[in-house]
């Protein structure tokens, strides 16, 4: 016979479990059975199309992909995205945020037209952007040519050399928006008394940017790269509608190497595993994501 | 006494350094308007090459004059917008109404009652916040296929709402647990059972965090490209950004006004709803990253 308190307890957990029961059939569903599937389909080997799976093949997947090119030059090219683009878009969307930062005409019509881009669908930007980098009568090079700088027109997409930094800078100009909201927010909830001492004392505007500001803001920078970078391993559409990973495996990312390799190529046991890698980078960097709010938290504020 | 040293003091110097705090701000205005023009720039290109001819594209123009308004319902008819519209509507909405309702229950699960195993709940949904979805696009698109789902709204609405579920969790839990305990107190002296606590008291409180989780999902299923490129392959159930993706592979290859008109057609409904609803949408895109 249960007492009345077991009861109630009891009680608690089935009411728990009946609210976030849904949720956790819908998880289990969508995200613990893939990883798990994907986990072991990446030590078989399999082209999709046979009714089961190939043979196991142990770590064998791992090892092609080490022994792969693409492979290496697909992790280079996602780690270069990322060192790329996000100091740019930290660095862009900070300088933005201080300056939106102080009594300014038309503060919120900028914060919201600079954010547009954030809000604009990326098939639309990348075909825009196709469009801007057109060789013969893109937007840039019409513009080049305009001004008389002729001879820096430019395939961009078409040359292995040009392509990735294109890319990059459409990945920089459609998330400055976002990393400069987050920082705003952050500058606007820094404590104003230590501000306003450092004024009063004299600080001009550098020393109090460069000294007060920045410092205090660290928390918050550090999680707007954070989250830049996570972003950035994911990256997919982008780089696939942009320019599929070519011309020569120059753009190609772990994303788009995954979607090549299983629909392209047919190799899920090597999809999986470059998606399993691919997991276990971001993963790993959420871990120091989670490690820098506590940081940040036991800082007191922010 | 002290503060009125203080303001001379501030007064002087900014006398000082006034030339300089001119050039400073020059030097601001300057940048601020290379950011706007760099922000908004290919917005407007985009539309006024929605409304040239190809040899007026190709001559590197940038005013469409005489304009070609034809574009439009050439777009309308090229890419079957209409049809992509409805899958996209409704696609969208039916996953982001399943899991604004799942992720409300389960968040004030999570937010408010102690249940054991609640932090392993809790672990997954953080998981789930931050793995990338390419994880399963190999089970979904191969388990899809076994069932004969691939090419039906189902094949979307399914993993949208599975994919959209930790976020809204995440958020609604963490408004749950910020809503004071006396109000549950009191209903449940007024003889409400849990449910009804959560129903008629707690869910209407949440008001703004379901917006922000609402705007967030919408656009999330929206604008969502890699399951809608794999999980539907037949024009018939494709969604705008699949669907207008076609268009280049479509004998309208190479005529980019028509692909450009129909971008402004996919754009214009978002963008007008984000200057109605600027701080909804701000707060929706930002949420996960600033309530952490």
């Amino acid at each position: 016979m249960l007492s009345l308190a077991a009861r109630r307890s009891w009680r608690r957990h089935a009411t728990g479990y009946a609210f976030a029961g849904p949720a956790l059939v819908i998880l289990a569903a969508f995200l613990v059975y893939p990883i798990g599937y994907s986990v072991w389909l990446s030590f078989h080997e399999w082209d999709g199309y046979t009714p089961s799976w190939g043979p196991f093949v142990g770590l064998e997947n791992y090892r092609a992909l080490i022994a792969d090119e693409v492979f290496w030059r697909a992790t280079l090219n996602s780690v270069v995205f990322v060192a790329v683009r996000t100091p740019l878009e930290v660095g862009i969307g900070f300088l933005l945020a201080l300056l939106l930062n102080r009594r300014l005409a038309a503060r919120s019509l900028l914060r919201t037209l600079f954010f547009v881009p954030v809000v604009m669908s990326l098939i639309v930007v990348t075909l825009i952007f196709q469009r801007v980098f057109e060789p013969n009568t893109g937007l840039l090079n019409t513009f080049l040519r305009a001004v008389g700088l002729g001879a820096w027109a430019h395939p961009w997409l078409g040359d292995p050399a040009t392509a990735l930094p294109a890319v990059i800078a459409v990945s920089v100009w459609k998330n400055v928006g976002f990393s400069l909201v987050i920082l705003l927010a952050g500058l606007q909830s820094l404590p104003q008394d230590v501000v306003e001492a450092a004024r009063v004392d004299g600080a001009n505007a550098w020393q109090l940017t460069l000294r007060v500001i920045t410092p205090l803001m660290r928390p918050i920078l550090a999680l707007t790269a954070l989250l830049s970078i996570i972003g950035g391993l994911k990256v997919f559409d982008l780089v696939f509608i942009m320019t599929r990973g070519g011309p020569t495996y120059s753009t190609e990312v772990l994303a788009t190497m995954l979607y090549r390799e299983a629909f392209e190529l047919n190799h899920m046991g090597i999809a999986s595993a470059v998606a399993v890698i691919l997991v276990a980078l971001v993963l790993s960097i959420a871990r120091v994501q989670t490690f820098v709010l506590n940081e940040s938290r036991q800082g007191g504020r922010a | 006494m002290s503060t009125v040293v203080a303001s001379a003091a501030i007064a002087r110097r900014q006398r000082r350094l006034s030339r300089g705090a001119l050039a400073g701000r020059a030097g601001m205005w300057v940048v601020l308007l290379a950011a706007l023009i760099l922000s908004v720039a290919p917005g407007v290109y985009m539309l006024s090459v929605s409304f040239m001819d190809n040899p007026q594209l190709f001559a590197g123009r940038l005013v469409p004059w005489p304009p070609h308004a034809e574009n439009y319902p050439r777009a309308w008819v090229a890419s079957n917008i209409g049809r992509l519209y409805w899958n996209s509507i409704y696609v969208s909405t039916v996953s982001m109404i399943a899991t604004l309702a799942i992720s409300a229950l389960a968040g004030y699960g999570l937010g408010r009652i102690r249940f054991a195993g609640r932090s392993i709940v809790y672990g997954i949904v953080l998981i789930g916040l931050t793995i990338p979805l390419q994880i399963a696009l190999i089970p979904l698109f191969m388990n899809l296929r076994t069932l004969g789902l691939l090419n039906t709204r189902f094949a979307l609405i399914g993993p949208y709402t599975g994919f959209g579920l930790a976020f809204g969790t995440f958020i609604m839990k963490g408004f749950f647990e910020g809503l004071p305990r006396e109000l549950e107190e009191a209903a449940r002296l007024d003889g409400a059972g849990e449910l009804g606590i959560f129903a008629r008291v707690m869910l209407p409180l949440t008001r703004p965090a379901l917006a922000t989780v609402a705007i967030f999902l919408f656009l999330q299923n929206w604008n969502e490209f890699l399951f809608a490129l794999t999980f539907i392959t037949e024009g018939r159930m494709r969604t705008l950004p699949t669907g207008i993706y076609a268009l280049l592979s479509s004998e309208f290859y190479g005529n980019y006004p028509i692909l450009a008109a129909s971008l402004v057609l996919f754009s214009v409904p978002v963008l007008l709803l984000y200057f109605v609803f600027q701080q909804q949408f701000v707060e929706g895109l930002t949420a996960g990253a600033l309530k952490h």
